[in-house]
């Protein structure tokens, strides 16, 4: 059993509500929830929990049962107010007994494959530049590699710190393109699957 | 390290990758959470930071201390185990692509030297070819030639049977039974010569120079020809020396080393006129010419 609580099903107007009081527009409280999510994975796994994820969703579904309580009263940031819960659920975690992490089984090889297909995809997607840019980053190692980036950086007439920003953004865009990617690959293969 | 710190943070890229890898104190800790839920850019920050780390694991850049507290610390999320797939990917991509541009970089230098050195030329071809013909025109001239030459190699290829035992004499003397191997080329033509065929032979005993009783040569026509002296010793051990003298002691011919049996002595006959003669023998091995026996024969 996973050392989380089992969360409670959070009802769909409970979901709403949270994200009214996060933000009136749905679009940019639908972001600000991603944004909250995240950075509570974050904490919690570097404060070295086995389940982060469990332990966010658990701070989450809090939050949002108290949101009726609290929407008319509350005064601040309301991502603040998701870290002081998550303090609460992360001690309450550090109390029940530990239980071993179970190993993540690797990726199959069909996952790798279409992690591979995928980055080719979003490598086609990217502009030439940003393209050219994230070959020649990716393109040596060790030495060369730290000779290379120089180059580019003296090319682009940018400081190496500023060339490994611009890199590393291509590079989450990358990531996040080929994540998209991945689950609209294997939606076909799992209608396939239901249908079969 | 990146230091952006307009708005997002007094952290550096090292401590926001400790913070990642669950190093931080417990004063930077709960500083560094607070601000990652109120500082604009510092989540931006965390988030390239995240990336940077996967790659730096999946590239191999990391210590072994590092890398351990990524897998138990770090890699505790779906979507970070997804970052790790594709830095992976990236890494597997672009280390293809580095092999294969080296690949390329390398045949491209091979079939340079090849087309330099070798018969990707038509020039280099046609060239390789007159010097083959050269080298076998060579070899045939060579055999026609040069046949002794090519017995020479052929000896040294395939070595000569001996000849059989039984006619060993013959091989040596193939034309009388002297010994000319052991007579000293003082005289201006060779005892075997062809051209001097044995005329004449005579058995000579020791004799004092009674004149009277001395046996008799008779030279044959012309200067051509060789008379053969066979001397009769008292010791057949003894390896000896001959000199052919006028009977005034002048000096017509000889023999360093006279071994036998027989003893012969062959004189060209051009060296011989009319007249009687005397032969010295002595002992070849002190080297001290001591007369051991005297010939006496006259010549017509």
């Amino acid at each position: 059993m996973s050392p989380a609580k089992k969360l409670h099903i959070l009802k769909q107007d409970e979901l709403d509500r949270l994200l009214r009081w996060l933000d009136p527009d749905p679009e940019r409280a639908g972001l600000t929830y991603e944004k909250i999510r995240w950075r509570l994975v974050a904490i919690l796994a570097s404060r070295g929990c086995t389940c982060p994820e469990e332990l966010a969703d658990e701070t989450i579904d809090r939050v949002a049962r108290r949101v009726i309580d609290i929407q008319d009263s509350y005064v601040g940031d309301q991502a603040t107010y998701f870290l002081g819960v998550m303090n609460n659920v992360h001690h309450e975690y550090l109390k029940r007994p530990m239980m071993p992490r179970q190993p993540e089984p690797d990726d199959d090889v069909e996952t790798k494959e279409r992690t591979y297909l995928c980055l080719e995809k979003c490598l086609e997607k990217l502009s030439p530049n940003s393209r050219r840019m994230i070959e020649q980053y990716y393109a040596e190692d060790g030495r060369a590699k730290i000779n290379l980036r120089k180059r580019i950086a003296a090319e682009l007439g940018i400081g190496l710190s500023t060339l490994r920003l611009r890199a590393l953004r291509l590079r989450d865009k990358l990531q996040t393109c080929i994540d998209q990617c991945l689950v609209s690959e294997a939606r076909p293969s799992r209608r396939a699957q239901s249908n079969g | 390290m990146v230091e952006d710190r307009n708005n997002s943070s007094e952290f550096s890229d090292e401590t926001i990758r400790r913070f990642l890898l669950g190093e931080l104190s417990e004063s930077e800790q709960p500083l560094l959470e607070q601000q990652l839920f109120t500082v604009a850019g510092l989540g931006a920050r965390v988030r390239l930071a995240e990336i940077d780390l996967a790659d730096d694991y999946a590239f191999e850049r990391l210590s072994i201390a590092d890398r351990i507290l990524f897998e138990e610390r770090f890699l505790v999320t779906s979507k970070r185990r997804r970052e790790l797939s594709v830095s992976i990917a990236l890494r597997h991509r672009f280390s293809r692509a580095r092999a294969m541009a080296a690949q390329s970089k390398k045949s491209t230098v091979n079939e340079r030297w090849r087309y330099l050195f070798f018969f990707e030329r038509p020039a280099w071809k046609i060239a390789f070819g007159v010097l083959m013909l050269l080298i076998l025109f060579g070899t045939v001239l060579l055999v026609v030639k040069e046949p002794r030459l090519t017995e020479q190699i052929t000896n040294k290829i395939v070595p000569r049977r001996s000849a059989p035992r039984s006619s060993p004499q013959e091989m040596q003397h193939p034309a009388n039974t002297s010994s000319p191997e052991h007579q000293t080329p003082a005289a201006p033509m060779p005892l075997h010569d062809s051209a001097n065929p044995l005329s004449e032979s005579l058995v000579l005993f020791p004799s004092s120079p009674d004149l009277g009783k001395i046996p008799t040569l008779t030279l044959p026509n012309g200067e051509k020809g060789v008379l053969r002296l066979r001397l009769a010793v008292a010791d057949q051990m003894v390896r000896y020396r001959a000199e052919v003298l006028t009977t005034d002691a002048r000096f017509v011919f000889s023999v360093d080393w006279l071994s036998g049996p027989p003893f012969n002595v062959d004189v060209p006959a051009s060296l011989l006129k009319s007249g009687e003669y005397q032969i010295r023998l002595s002992d070849a091995r002190d080297g001290s010419k001591k007369e051991v026996a005297g010939y006496y024969f006259r010549v017509r």
